[in-house]
């Protein structure tokens, strides 16, 4: 199977690439930008949340059960003789830790959410992906896995999106 | 489809490319001139003899500083209050003015948020040092233990560990991964071993749509999570001081009074750090007048409601009818420490007034200056909060006037150098201004732009 890499110093025929692709049914594709165009992710995605707000959202719900409960917990473990009635799980005092502990693990979790979505750390990506211009200045576009025949198709379809550069990778080229 | 043009507020020269801002930003990395070597020298000395002074109270114990019967607060919380404050800025230019999509935040919030961390790094050897046996620190800490003791969660001494440590990871963590794209960058323009290192930093970010995607999504969480954490950090500060019952203390006005007052230190020191970096490095294109202005602007915003405090402060005492609440104030104004109390003032009340002419706000010389009296002006404000009040207490027979002695001073001296080592060292091994985002502000390349160009 063979890949497609094209290079594209244009953002408008990158982004008519991508919805061409789109149209015709290829989803083994990826893109990389320089710098983060929202464009890029609304033909691809089409307005999909990422998934990350999950871990956000666990991580905060548990960060603010963890924090209560641990004042709550030593607090009773420990059950001092405290003067004017004041209760030993006291929610006035406990809301600072509960806001801060709240806030920690809801960050904690979508680094999680966010490296495990990624797929980072990464050692080996595409090969093609490793180009150092890909940070730089240009936008870059890997289509996987195609048969020889139709890998000649796509790199002329990228040619004609005005792609600076194209080439076909990969193993069983001809 | 419609490219929306992010530089409608002119941020950035338009002119320039993608490449051009990559090549910019990297330049000045790994490049050494003697003023960088004079200035690394400088700082040495002053850990050096800061250093000196923190192993003399490390072996003759807390005595060898200042403190003493009833001044058991002194330079120490002081400075420890005073760089827990300057970190705000930071994170209001990153996180806020993110969520506020505020254009003017792109060029200036790497640095501002390195000088956070670096803030809350120094900030966080003060309770260690004030402690006296520096080596137990970690008691602050709550941990499984033998005999089952655990820390009183209702002290705010406690809510203040908790809000500074949860401070100092969220700040990491949203610096680093701003960072992550720009070490790819670096990695990919630098080879051998410097190039490897970045490696390691971007760990495998190639800017595919898929991790630009959950980036972007994560970013704004790491944002949101940030922007209480603005507010709150210097109110629980602020708790250390108001939820105890000593005159000059105890007071309901206190949050949002330090929280203003953190803003407006923190603006400054930015405008104090920025602007040589700006001229050094030649980077007017990113960071300029139009970014300094803004910050003056929010100078003026929070020095002015830190006025407001400091005369609601003093209303509030007087018309308390409480003795000891007006005496405290009466105190600060004429009694010891007028001289700390008047310095507070004309730096922090009447000084940056001038800003108020558009003149002085664009001029880099007048902005710098005044960044530096606000950065003074800042620490007496807080040494004046806490000398003041437990030199003078409710016993008469205890009074005392504190001043700090060499160590004190000594151990203050090693807090900017340590500050600054830090700043110098990011300044030359990370880039100070955010490449990606610069990026994002220019009108993307387009083919229709260039066959016009074409005709």
């Amino acid at each position: 199977m063979s890949n497609v890499k094209a290079i594209f110093s244009h953002f408008d025929g990158l982004i008519d690439a991508i919805a061409d692709l789109k149209s015709e049914g290829y989803t083994d594709f990826a893109v990389t930008a320089p710098l983060p165009r929202h464009e890029i992710e609304e033909v691809i995605y089409e307005g999909e949340p990422s998934p990350v707000r999950w871990f956000t959202l666990a991580g905060a719900v548990f960060g603010g059960i963890f924090g209560f409960t641990l004042c709550s917990i030593t607090h009773l473990n420990w059950p001092m003789i405290i003067p004017a009635g004041k209760p030993l799980v006291s929610i006035p005092a406990f809301i600072v830790i509960t806001f801060e502990s709240t806030v920690l693990w809801g960050c904690m979790f979508t680094l999680i959410g966010l490296l495990y979505h990624c797929r980072l750390p990464a050692k080996d990506m595409d090969p093609e992906l490793e180009d150092p211009r890909l940070s730089d200045d240009v936008f870059g576009m890997v289509v996987r896995n195609l048969d020889h025949a139709t890998a000649n198709e796509i790199k002329s379809k990228l040619d004609g999106h005005g792609a600076i550069e194209t080439s076909i990778t990969g193993v069983g080229l001809a | 489809m419609e490219y929306p043009d992010n530089n409608a507020e002119a941020m950035v020269d338009t002119e320039l490319s993608y490449r051009q801002v990559t090549t910019d930003v990297l330049e000045p990395l790994f490049k050494f001139g003697k003023a960088y070597w004079a200035g690394l020298g400088l700082v040495l000395v002053g850990l050096a003899y800061g250093g000196f002074c923190i192993i003399q109270q490390l072996v003759w114990g807390l005595g060898v500083a200042g403190y003493s019967q009833p001044v058991f607060w002194g330079l120490y919380i002081t400075t420890f209050v005073f760089w827990v404050g300057i970190g705000h800025a930071g994170t209001l230019i990153s996180a806020v003015l993110f969520l506020f999509r505020s254009k003017w935040r792109t060029g200036v919030y790497r640095a501002a948020e390195a000088m956070t961390i670096f803030a809350v790094m120094t900030a966080a050897l003060f309770p260690a040092l004030h402690v006296g046996r520096m080596w137990n620190a970690y008691w602050l800490f709550p941990y499984p233990n033998q005999r089952q003791l655990w820390q009183n969660f209702k002290s705010p001494l406690m809510w203040d560990v908790f809000a500074v440590s949860t401070y100092f990871t969220v700040s990491t963590i949203f610096f680093y991964i701003g960072l992550i794209p720009d070490f790819a960058a670096i990695r990919d323009r630098t080879r051998g071993a410097i190039s490897k290192v970045y490696a390691s930093l971007a760990i495998g970010w190639r800017g595919t749509d898929r991790q630009w995607r959950h980036y972007m999504a994560a970013y704004g969480f790491f944002a949101a999570f940030a922007t209480p954490l603005v507010l709150s950090v210097h109110s629980v500060v602020s708790w250390d001081f108001a939820m105890a019952q000593t005159a000059g203390w105890h007071s309901t006005l206190f949050p949002p009074y330090f929280v203003a007052g953190a803003i407006f230190s923190g603006c400054a020191m930015v405008i104090t750090l920025l602007m040589p970096l700006s001229v050094i490095f030649k980077w007017d294109a990113y960071i300029n007048e139009w970014h300094f202005e803004h910050l003056a602007k929010m100078c003026l915003l929070t020095g002015g409601i830190l006025t407001y405090a400091y005369l609601m402060e003093h209303f509030i005492a007087w018309y308390s009818d409480n003795p000891y609440e007006w005496g405290i104030f009466a105190y600060r104004a004429v009694g010891d420490y007028w001289w700390v109390f008047w310095i507070m003032v004309i730096c922090n009340c009447v000084i940056p007034l001038v800003w108020w002419w558009k003149k002085a706000r664009t001029n880099y010389w007048c902005l710098w200056i005044v960044s530096i009296f606000i950065n003074i002006g800042m620490w007496f404000e807080r040494f004046n909060i806490i000398a003041s009040s437990l030199a003078h207490q409710f016993d008469p027979a205890a009074w005392t006037y504190y001043l700090p002695n060499y160590i004190e001073i000594g151990v203050l001296i090693f807090s900017f150098a340590w500050f600054f080592l830090w700043f110098l060292l990011f300044v030359k091994v990370m880039p100070s201004v955010a490449i990606a985002e610069v990026k994002e502000l220019l009108p993307p390349p387009l083919r229709t732009d260039a066959k016009e160009a074409a005709k």
